[in-house]
């Protein structure tokens, strides 16, 4: 019985993702107006004010910051909010609510790994949000063709999205591990404010690393956040090669690996302190 | 495994499936100390409290039972049903259900098992009930014909076959609570437990639920276990009681022989006019001639507890003693038993 339970649960749990990220699908577009405020206006308004501040910086058109010109900024901010667009975020996942309020207590009596409909959300997140970005990419390019950015080769594209692909993985982790901290702390929003204040400071969605200290950058080359955004957006551009790439995809392969161990350890030491609050 | 067994024509003995063996679970809180001065002390030095909200629980249940559990606020129902669910483990003793630790449970366990809480909803809130119904199919594995059918049998029984396109959060409480049953229901578990699931329902929607469960536990032998404060959900539906007070429990039996013992006696239900003069504690010697107990005084209403074959003489007492506007002669009620147990209880204790 339990010899043949591998293959036949990992064949029901993809089919459960699917149904899960069906059903995430739905209830995310359910609500339009709230879906055009929150995955099209949202987005616009950080590049922009950087736009400004950079604009602000660079007068002349020689001037440098980090090693980047005025339109190589603008490029690379565009490319930078693009791809923090297809990280997971934490405003995805609304675990410490449910941890809280005792709505997780369900699914322990359900036959399912809880951890399976969460991945349903994350396939939701990036469905949606590739349309989106796709969708601003078309009108962006149509309205600014001389400020959008251009790739520097159909390789250097694809290895940009593997690793915010894989980033975007090692963001849903650690938003994961945030929110099952809410078995044991009440303070979870502001812990996760802050973790996402300061992952996008070390993704360089404001600053390019490469901009940065080079001690700061270099201690910043080891996180998942630059190899999710700076360094996708230095590779479509041409900045970086394939070595790099490389390193990269290592990099992010052992984020993975630790967060997810950390993740089961966490879920089940929570589990086991759960009191299914209330009622 | 044994199997059912049947030993009557009414009486099956059949296999366990939940057992309780000193069961108890102890809650760690602490308190907190209000103001500024406070929350610098709550982060250093914490006075922790422990609540014993389950104390040594023996506790057996067979497949086919529908069982009551009731007690006040804080009797530890909840609790009791989450421990043997398996949403929280106990803290001492143990609790076993098919025959395996309720928090090690399997997904071939679970598969066997369902949770309706009246006060936390099971289906996703922002999904239609239908969708909810689905993704429960994925979990649980059902087939689909046989999924079609019973949403279909018992959406009709229920009464809400036209709801189920609405968002959950948009079906009123009753409504909701019957979408809670049938997506309960629709994996066919072998044991329910209902958390007070009638709740704030009115009184068609409790008819209608009660009717539902016992046909169900009827028909298909489907184990129940279901705690109430309304004790006309209790008396219509269940065959054994399980009353906890204060984590231990302090009746466990038949509905039918509790009833048994006060058959001698009855019930009456006095209304006085606003008139008369109330009870008094003056009066308490001159019913022990009759055998008689007073049960309940409001100011006005009394309730007294009086043997059968007394009755006749007690009643034209009472139109001497007091200006009565209504009175009523009946069996004792099932909560009037109740409150007679824990009166027991306590002075035996
Ligand atoms: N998570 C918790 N933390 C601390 N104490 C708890 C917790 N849950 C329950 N308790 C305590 O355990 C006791 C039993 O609670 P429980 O919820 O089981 O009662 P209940 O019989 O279901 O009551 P009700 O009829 O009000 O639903 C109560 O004294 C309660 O305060
Ligand atoms: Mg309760």
């Amino acid at each position: 019985m339990s010899t043949a339970a591998p293959s036949s649960s990992i064949a029901r749990d993809l089919r459960l993702l699917g149904v899960a990220f069906a059903y995430e699908l739905r209830k995310v577009t359910a609500w339009r107006a709230g879906f055009v405020v929150r995955e099209l206006m949202r987005s616009l308004w950080r590049p922009l004010v950087m736009i400004f501040v950079y604009r602000a910086i660079l007068v002349t058109p020689e001037a440098r910051f980090g090693g980047f010109d005025f339109p190589a900024l603008v490029a690379y901010l565009i490319l930078a909010a693009s791809f923090e667009k297809l990280l997971f975020h934490q405003r995805g996942l609304d675990l410490a609510d449910q941890i809280f309020q005792g709505y997780v207590t369900k699914y322990l009596t359900m036959p399912v790994r809880f951890f399976v409909l969460a991945l349903g959300r994350f396939a939701q997140h990036l469905a949606v949000q590739s349309s989106v970005v796709a969708f601003l990419w078309v009108v962006g390019s149509l309205l600014f063709p001389q400020w959008w950015p251009r790739v520097a080769s159909a390789s250097a594209a694809l290895q940009a999205f593997v690793l915010v692909l894989l980033g975007s993985y090692c963001a849903f982790l650690m938003c994961f591990l945030v929110n099952v901290l809410a078995f044991w702390l009440e303070v979870v929003w502001t812990l996760s404010a802050m973790a996402s204040f300061v992952f996008s400071f070390a993704a360089g969605v404001l600053v390019p690393v490469s901009a940065m200290p080079q001690s700061l950058a270099g201690a910043l080359r080891w996180m998942f956040p630059y190899w999710a955004v700076s360094a996708p957006g230095e590779l479509f551009l041409g900045r970086l090669g394939t070595q790099e790439f490389l390193r990269g995809v290592c990099v992010l392969l052992a984020w993975v690996v630790a967060l997810e161990l950390l993740r089961q350890l966490l879920w089940r030491r929570g589990l086991r302190r759960h009191i299914g609050a209330g009622v | 495994m044994d199997r059912a067994v049947s030993t009557g024509h009414n009486r099956a003995v059949s296999e366990v499936l939940i057992e309780m063996r000193g069961a108890g679970k102890r809650f760690r809180t602490w308190k907190r100390r209000e103001g500024f001065g406070g929350f610098f002390v709550n982060l250093f030095a914490r006075e922790w409290t422990e609540v014993a909200a389950l104390e040594g629980i023996e506790l057996e249940i067979r497949r086919g039972e529908f069982l009551g559990l009731i007690g006040a606020n804080g009797a530890g129902k909840t609790t009791l049903l989450k421990c043997v669910s398996g949403i929280t483990p106990v803290s001492s003793g143990s609790a076993r259900m098919f025959g395996c630790d309720s928090f090690a449970l399997r997904d071939e366990h679970k598969r066997r098992l369902s949770m309706v809480m009246g006060q936390r909803s099971q289906l996703w809130w922002d999904l239609p009930a239908i969708d909810s119904f689905r993704l429960l199919r994925e979990i649980y594995s059902v087939p689909r014909s046989d999924f079609e059918l019973r949403l279909r049998e018992s959406a009709e029984r229920l009464q809400v076959t036209d709801m189920l396109q609405r968002q959950l959060r948009n079906l009123s409480l009753g409504e909701r609570m019957k979408m809670e049953i049938i997506g309960a229901f629709l994996h066919e578990p072998d044991v329910v437990f209902l958390d007070e699931p009638t709740i704030g329902l009115d009184l068609v929607s409790r008819e209608t639920i009660r009717r539902y469960l016992v046909e169900i536990n009827r028909a298909r032998g489907v184990t129940i276990v279901l705690t109430s404060h309304d004790m006309e959900d209790i008396e219509e539906t269940c065959r054994r009681l399980v009353i906890l007070r204060q984590g231990r429990v302090l009746f466990d039996g038949g509905l039918v022989d509790l009833k048994a013992r006060t058959y001698e006696r009855r019930a009456i239900e006095v209304h006085l006019e606003p008139s008369s003069p109330g009870w008094d504690a003056a009066f308490e010697p001159l019913l022990e001639p009759f055998g008689a107990r007073l049960e309940r005084a409001a100011p006005l209403t009394l309730l007294f507890s009086v043997p059968a074959p007394a009755v006749q003489r007690f009643v034209p007492f009472l139109f001497e003693r007091f200006a009565i506007r209504d009175l009523s002669i009946e069996h004792h009620p099932l909560d009037m038993i109740i409150r007679q147990i824990f009166q027991q209880r306590e002075g035996g204790a």
